[in-house]
């Protein structure tokens, strides 16, 4: 077995352990009638707040405070032993107030969008290593700029060199809002590339009417669409691979707030009884 | 499968003009720039009727690369005030200079660094690290003032020894007088230098780059008894002593050996200028321009022991030839066939061996292996080495599975062998959050030290970072000896102070890791130099966080365990990574 995954399968079944014990000493504290909520509750805030310093982490990488790797490990597998511990911190029944509801609509989108994050971190990548040479997030308008005047130019030499217009009526009809075009938010999960195989192919079907100049301009004309395909993928991909963040910390600093006020509202009221 | 952004389906605006006619130029000459602009007939003559120079015979030499030719174009005089520093133990260079007038002294002891100008390393305590982050400026490579060991006035810099009394007492210290040959061992063999040299008093020396050096030596019988002499006493004997095989052999032995062992060299010494040539090049155009050092299924004549460089371990394969694996400094040629021959069953070379770049060698005859140490091998070295004439297979360390090997001629096509700390980033891990380049540039003046991008193979992907080559082509050249090596570690490290923005580096080395970057003021605002009105320019690189109490922030940065530094020479370390 390699070793990522002896990893996997090890803190995987830690965690495991772990939620198991839990779910032991919550029934046994239930049946010995001690303040399980309490103490589950004040286990969940202290995880969150690990959970969180993930990111304070990112922050500051000039500290020796452990390898990230090590940092998003624990994340993972004290995420996947949160979950276990909310749902049974909250119980099986339905929030009665707009906070519980609120912070347990939020804590499950929390960890919703971080199991999305993962599972992504992991399908993704291996699929844009294959779909061709990695290129740089930000670099990719510029290349994708450079790709649509470069068909453009070619398709000006096709029509000056061979005096027909086949390429050009191509270009503007399919090439050039095919060049232009961005690709979908959601469409590396979908692997769309439809549109590359529908200009792909009229391409191919066009050569019956281009001179033998032409066909070697639809030769470099296929390799831009290849080239285009892959500038595609590379940034719907890394896109999609960004964008997710965007929504797992802002509901982590919105289920902090919630937290906090929580544990606020128990503190006060705990008092008066 | 390889891929090199220059080779991809598509390569991004490196398309040939249409329709253009190629311009028509001379094609470059060795002389076309001499070392020194400065250097008179007259200098020639004298130089000429020195001792060292009088009797050689001018008709060994070809017409076409006369030694006077070589004198006017390979040499220079350089004139040195006293306390100057000639060469810094160390660094790396490119020429050997012989002493025409005065004295050189020669470091016992290593002064320190601030001594040499070279930048102090201290490693911030946390509070440090953190206020450094804090007062980073807000625009990437500010201008700062530069130290004062660097005297811009007088052309070439100048590097002074400080507290040159202190530091050059006379038990601390050897003379070198007028007519005395220095440097020549680490100019041909692109070692560091071994001390430090500081001029006496006001002195002249000639300064002979390696091209000329290498000349006169090749067509010079004086030359190069003396040169081979001084490497026989001074490196050769230590250089067989650290050779596992040698190790354990008396000293008379060893200088049987010594005397025995036959210097040869192959390939360019300035592979770095054909490299990118070489890497556009089909793999079988490359092979073939790789210099054969010796061929598979001839008889081994003697054991190759590589002192510099690196040389690709290959066998015919069908129609091609496959790479089995990479030899570098120390590492031995031919030994098991040597020995299975030895035991009575002749056995010829299993494999070709080819110099990737340049590659120094030490050659020990058949017979004085046979004579002198077979007989007296430890148990361990001869139960080894009956395994290996037993097994059928390979005995190198490389796995040659198919994923492994497709990387393993990548690397060693793309020459990334020499890398030390090489970037590889596993691209099926790698989720392109960049976090990497934001902690780079966190812990570097907010300007990250490389670029998330390089030629890819079998997903893995070599970023374009420092890769702190075994042999630094970057530093051979660079007139202030700013760029060096930082460590015993082998960092290679540019110090920001006397770094005078030549660009040299940047354009030697074969990776294209050196940037050359210009500097700002506080406000964001290029600075220009006073006289030409240019940009001022620093070169920057990646310099392995060296000054980081946490190591290399790109490293524990990345959240995925997808990006490593790798020394390419520990082939089963590499191994491990690649198979994880």
């Amino acid at each position: 077995m390699n070793t990522l995954r002896a990893r996997r399968w090890l803190l995987s079944v830690v965690t495991l352990a772990a939620v198991l014990a839990l779910t032991a000493a919550w029934w046994l504290g239930g049946i010995a009638l001690r303040p399980v909520a309490k103490y589950s509750g004040e286990l969940l805030v202290l995880l969150l707040l690990l959970l969180a310093l993930f990111n304070v982490r990112k922050k500051l990488p000039f500290l020796p405070l452990g390898s990230a790797t090590a940092w998003l490990q624990f994340h993972i597998y004290a995420g996947w032993l949160s979950v276990a511990l909310f749902l049974l911190h909250a119980g099986p029944q339905w929030p009665r107030s707009a906070l519980g509801f609120a912070l347990w609509l939020v804590f499950l989108s929390v960890a919703a969008s971080g199991a999305f994050g993962l599972w992504l971190s992991r399908w993704l990548p291996p699929r844009l290593t294959r779909s061709g040479e990695s290129l740089v997030y930000e670099r990719i308008p510029r290349l994708r700029h450079q790709l649509e005047d470069e068909a453009g130019n070619l398709v000006r030499q096709a029509e000056t060199e061979a005096a027909s217009s086949t390429l050009a009526d191509f270009h503007r009809q399919v090439l050039a809002p095919y060049f232009a075009r961005t690709p979908t938010l959601f469409s590396p999960l979908a692997e769309d590339d439809a549109a590359h195989h529908r200009a792909g192919h009229e391409l191919a079907s066009l050569r019956r009417y281009l001179s033998e100049r032409e066909m070697l301009i639809a030769d470099q004309l296929a390799e831009l669409l290849e080239a285009k395909r892959n500038l595609d993928a590379q940034y719907a991909g890394q896109r999609l691979l960004k964008l997710w963040l965007f929504v797992h910390l802002p509901l982590t600093y919105g289920l902090l707030v919630l937290v906090a006020a929580h544990v606020w509202l128990v503190l006060h009221y705990s008092h008066r009884f | 499968m390889a891929q090199n952004p220059s080779r991809s389906p598509h390569n991004f605006g490196s398309q040939p003009p249409q329709g253009v006619a190629p311009r028509r130029e001379a094609a470059p000459e060795r002389w076309d720039k001499p070392f020194s602009a400065e250097m008179t007939d007259q200098d020639v003559d004298r130089v000429l009727e020195h001792p060292q120079f009088s009797s050689l015979q001018h008709t060994r030499f070809p017409s076409a690369n006369p030694l006077r030719g070589i004198i006017k174009n390979d040499a220079a005089i350089r004139r040195f005030q006293q306390g100057e520093i000639v060469v810094r133990q160390g660094d790396y260079g490119n020429s050997a200079f012989l002493i025409l007038r005065g004295g050189a002294l020669v470091c016992l002891q290593e002064p320190s660094g601030d001594q040499l100008g070279r930048r102090q390393r201290v490693r911030p305590s946390l509070w440090g690290s953190f206020r450094r982050w804090l007062r980073q400026p807000r625009y990437g490579e500010v201008w700062s003032q530069r130290g004062s060991t660097v005297s811009p006035a007088a052309g070439a810099p100048r590097i002074f020894l400080q507290d040159a009394p202190g530091v050059l007492g006379p038990d601390r210290t050897i003379r070198l007088g007028a007519g005395e040959l220095f440097g020549e061992l680490a100019a041909l063999g692109r070692t560091p230098r071994t001390a430090t040299i500081v001029a006496e008093a006001e002195t002249e020396m000639l300064e002979i780059r390696w091209q000329g050096l290498r000349d006169i030596r090749k067509f010079s019988a004086e030359w190069r008894q003396l040169i081979d002499q001084r490497f026989r006493e001074r490196s050769l004997l230590s250089h067989l002593r650290e050779t596992p095989l040698l190790r354990h052999l008396p000293a008379e032995t060893l200088q049987l050996i010594a005397d025995a062992t036959r210097f040869e060299a192959f390939g360019e010494f300035e592979w770095q200028h054909t490299y990118q040539r070489a890497r556009e090049a089909s793999d079988r155009e490359r092979l073939e321009k790789e210099p054969l050092i010796a061929r598979q299924d001839d008889p081994a004549a003697g054991l190759l022991l590589i002192r510099t460089g690196f040389a690709r371990l290959s066998c015919r394969y069908n129609h091609g030839e496959r790479t089995e694996s990479y030899l570098g400094k120390g590492e031995t040629f031919g030994l098991e066939e040597l020995f299975a021959t030895w035991r009575g069953t002749p056995t010829p070379l299993r494999h070709n061996l080819r110099a990737l770049g340049y590659v120094d060698t030490l050659f020990i005859p058949a017979a004085v292996l046979e004579d002198h140490v077979f007989p007296l091998l430890p148990p361990d070295q001869l139960a080894r080495l009956e395994r290996a004439g037993l097994a059928t297979g390979s005995t190198i360390p490389w796995q040659s599975s198919t994923t492994t090997n497709a990387f393993l001629e990548f690397i060693v096509a793309q020459r990334f062998i020499n890398g030390r700390a090489t970037m590889l980033i596993d691209l099926d891990r790698c989720t392109r959050c960049d976090d990497c380049v934001r902690a780079c540039a966190d812990t570097h003046d907010n300007n990250p030290r490389f670029i998330r991008h390089g030629p890819e193979s079998g997903g893995v992907q070599v970023a374009s970072a420092c890769l702190h080559c075994v042999d630094p082509v970057c530093m051979i050249g660079c007139p202030t000896g700013a760029i060096h090596r930082a460590g015993l570690e082998g960092q290679v490290e540019i110090n920001p102070e006397t770094c005078i923005g030549c660009s040299v580096c940047a354009q030697s080395c074969p990776y294209g890791t050196i940037q050359m970057v210009a500097l700002r003021d506080e406000d964001g605002l290029p600075v220009i130099a006073e006289d030409t009105g240019a940009p001022i320019r620093r070169a920057t690189k990646c310099d392995l966080c060296i000054d980081q109490p946490a190591g290399p922030a790109c490293v524990s940065a990345c959240p995925h365990d997808a990006l490593i530094r790798a020394d390419m020479r520990e082939v089963e370390a590499l191994n491990r990574w690649l198979q994880r």
